[in-house]
């Protein structure tokens, strides 16, 4: 876990890729983003790795999950419960469900190996639900394996602007 | 859907000022288990609830272990008044208006931290921990009149702690703390005692919910999980194969509790009396679990079995604002008639492994705060009894459900079936005598 916190040095690190390289990275991001505003729960879910960390902090954007409560702090069990819970006909908080439009820019890769790339990226999200518009502004680090198949993510991190204010309810992805 | 966006709700009082409802017109919107909808979108009664409920009565404040130190304060409010709750050089725990005795600017910003002193820079006036006024810029220009010793920062008029738990009135006058709390005090003591040593940790950070609704509309419901919160039982069921129905069965092993002043709870201890050595063996499967149950077992003889059966979860509304319900402190704040925000700051219990405390921080997350599998689902009918609260034709909502079936238990509360109303008409009906005086 301790790889998650973005300490400054990570933070200002700057990784070159191919440019052919970063732009796969960044089309893999964008169509992340897509699934997302649409909802397509189990293509989203096919993005990711079997062992997986997705993690959303409270309060602050560097936090010890282990000592900090966090909006979302998901290993695989608990995400495929939270997305079985939205495909269902029960999540009231999602009926209607949310219109969403994210804008996500700011790629910057961080780390590069031959199997793993740590990219940050920034977005901003508009959602439309119940007559009420609310935005979100957000930093993102994700994990990705890079594998023959593609890319995976095996962590996520998403770092709301609003984390220490009070929210609304977040029941899409982020 | 479309895209012109518009508030659905709005704010309509039905009374232009609060002078407008008397004693009498209060009483009658409370009766024979009906209340009128006015009370949840009325801003003349919500400004009648801040001053005969928040401003008057006993309001939870935070945790004493949230400002362990002398120095350490956390920003809060008391119905609509900006506090300061800080750890005095003398160790006590004080509850400051956060607000200049000069022209009534905030003297603290940061919503927790630790300082020497509150400042206000707008003109210099600088206050000691305690709130006593130790800095005036220029106070030659004053007249032997300005007594500084006289103006320090105004302290809630009564400040009381019960193990660990720190309430305020802002009225010098009113009942103890303790018979305030009466018999529900009782269940600050199973949240206490899930820690072998009898102590909660408040230092994990807080959730934040809003929702487009009402303050009393979280309530204390036992009516409502077998339908809202279905996706809930269909996911726990993938796993346990469990049913509502195997949780909360239709007898008297699950029930709702009143015990009076508005405190209420949604009592399941014999249910889970029954289910305990499931539960132990849980607990067994952590790390940590065995030592956690034999020292429970140390430190509370014959009572460890049912404190390990509640786990910590009283499930316990204090009326007007507080809540100890799963594994965390649940505190309602009311900002507007149709805007409530509702923290949630999970407890860590003392005397117990990382690994314990971590799981049932993990679980805490699953079920609540703004991306839970619950609270969003609670948050969202809120939001819709606000909307349909608007159509006042008919402006009665019933909670009639078990009305005449409850009956006094020995230690003097009094019980019914876990779906019936009995908590929200105790809650109203603590609502009304607070409100009904003048």
């Amino acid at each position: 876990m301790n790889s998650m916190p973005m300490s400054a040095q990570a933070q200002r690190s700057v990784q070159q890729l191919s440019a052919e390289a970063q732009r796969s990275v960044e089309q893999f991001l964008l169509a992340e983003a897509e699934l997302m505003d649409n909802h397509q729960y189990d293509d989203w879910l096919a993005l990711w790795d079997e062992d997986l960390i997705y993690w959303v902090p409270c309060n602050s954007d560097d936090q010890d999950p282990k000592n900090s409560v966090s909006l979302i702090y998901d290993r695989r069990g608990q995400l495929e419960d939270r997305l079985a819970r939205l495909k269902g006909k029960f999540a009231f908080a999602q009926q209607p469900r949310s219109r969403l439009l994210r804008v996500v820019s700011n790629f910057v890769v961080r780390e590069a190996n031959a199997d793993t790339i740590v990219v940050t990226s920034a977005f901003a999200l508009g959602e439309i639900r119940a007559g009420h518009e609310t935005h979100y502004f957000g930093r993102t680090r994700h994990v990705l394996n890079s594998d023959p198949s593609g890319l995976k993510i095996k962590e996520k991190k998403v770092m709301l602007l609003a984390n220490d204010s009070p929210l609304n309810s977040v029941t899409f992805l982020l | 859907m479309n895209n012109n966006v518009s508030s659905p709700i709005v704010s309509a009082p039905i009374a232009s000022a609060s002078s407008d409802w008397s004693v009498e017109a209060i009483a009658a919107t409370v009766k024979d288990g009906m209340a009128r909808g006015e009370i949840y979108t009325s801003q003349a009664i919500f400004d009648l609830e801040m001053e005969r409920i928040f401003h008057r009565a006993w309001v939870y404040v935070g945790h004493e272990t949230e400002v362990p130190e002398p120095g350490d304060y956390r920003l809060r409010t008391i119905g609509t008044n900006p506090v300061i709750m800080v750890r005095d050089a003398d160790k006590s725990v004080r509850v400051l208006m956060n607000r200049c005795r000069h022209r009534g600017t905030t003297v603290c910003e940061n919503p927790a931290g630790h300082t020497d002193y509150f400042r206000c820079w707008f003109h210099g006036w600088t206050y000691d921990t305690t709130g006593k006024l130790v800095h005036v810029q220029g106070p030659e220009a004053y007249d032997s009149k300005f007594r500084q010793d006289e103006m320090g920062l105004t302290p809630a008029a009564r400040v009381g702690s019960y193990r660990g738990f720190v309430f305020a009135s802002l009225s010098p006058e009113g009942p103890s703390l303790l018979d305030h709390l009466g018999g529900a005090a009782r269940m600050i003591d199973v949240a206490v005692d899930a820690s072998p040593v009898g102590q909660l940790l408040v230092n994990y950070g807080v959730h934040r919910n809003k929702y487009r609704g009402n303050w009393k509309m979280v309530g204390m419901d036992g009516y409502h999980p077998e339908v809202l919160h279905a996706s809930v039982w269909e996911i726990l069921g993938r796993r346990s194969h469990k049913t509502f129905r195997d949780t909360y069965p239709d007898d008297d092993s699950v029930a709702t509790r009143d015990f009076g002043n508005g405190h209420v709870m949604l009592d399941s201890h014999k249910q889970r009396l029954r289910g305990l050595q499931t539960r132990l063996d849980d607990f067994r499967k952590i790390a940590g679990g065995d030592k956690y149950i034999a020292d429970m077992r140390e430190a509370y003889g014959e009572r460890a079995d049912i404190l390990l059966a509640f786990g910590g979860d009283p499930h316990v509304g204090i009326f007007p604002n507080l809540q100890v319900i799963g594994n965390h402190i649940r505190v309602i704040v009311p900002i507007a008639p149709d805007l409530t925000e509702v923290h949630m700051y999970p407890t860590r219990l003392v005397g117990v492994s990382d690994e314990f405390n971590e799981h049932r921080l993990r679980l805490h997350e699953f079920f609540y705060g703004p991306a839970g599998t619950i609270s969003p689902d609670d948050n969202e009918m809120f939001e819709r009894v606000q909307v349909g609260l608007m159509a006042q034709a008919d402006p009665w909502i019933d909670l009639t459900r078990g009305m005449g079936q409850e009956v006094r238990d020995e230690d003097g509360s009094v019980v019914g079936r876990i779906s019936h109303e009995l908590t929200q008409r105790s809650q109203l009906e603590a609502w009304k005598s607070l409100m009904v005086q003048a």
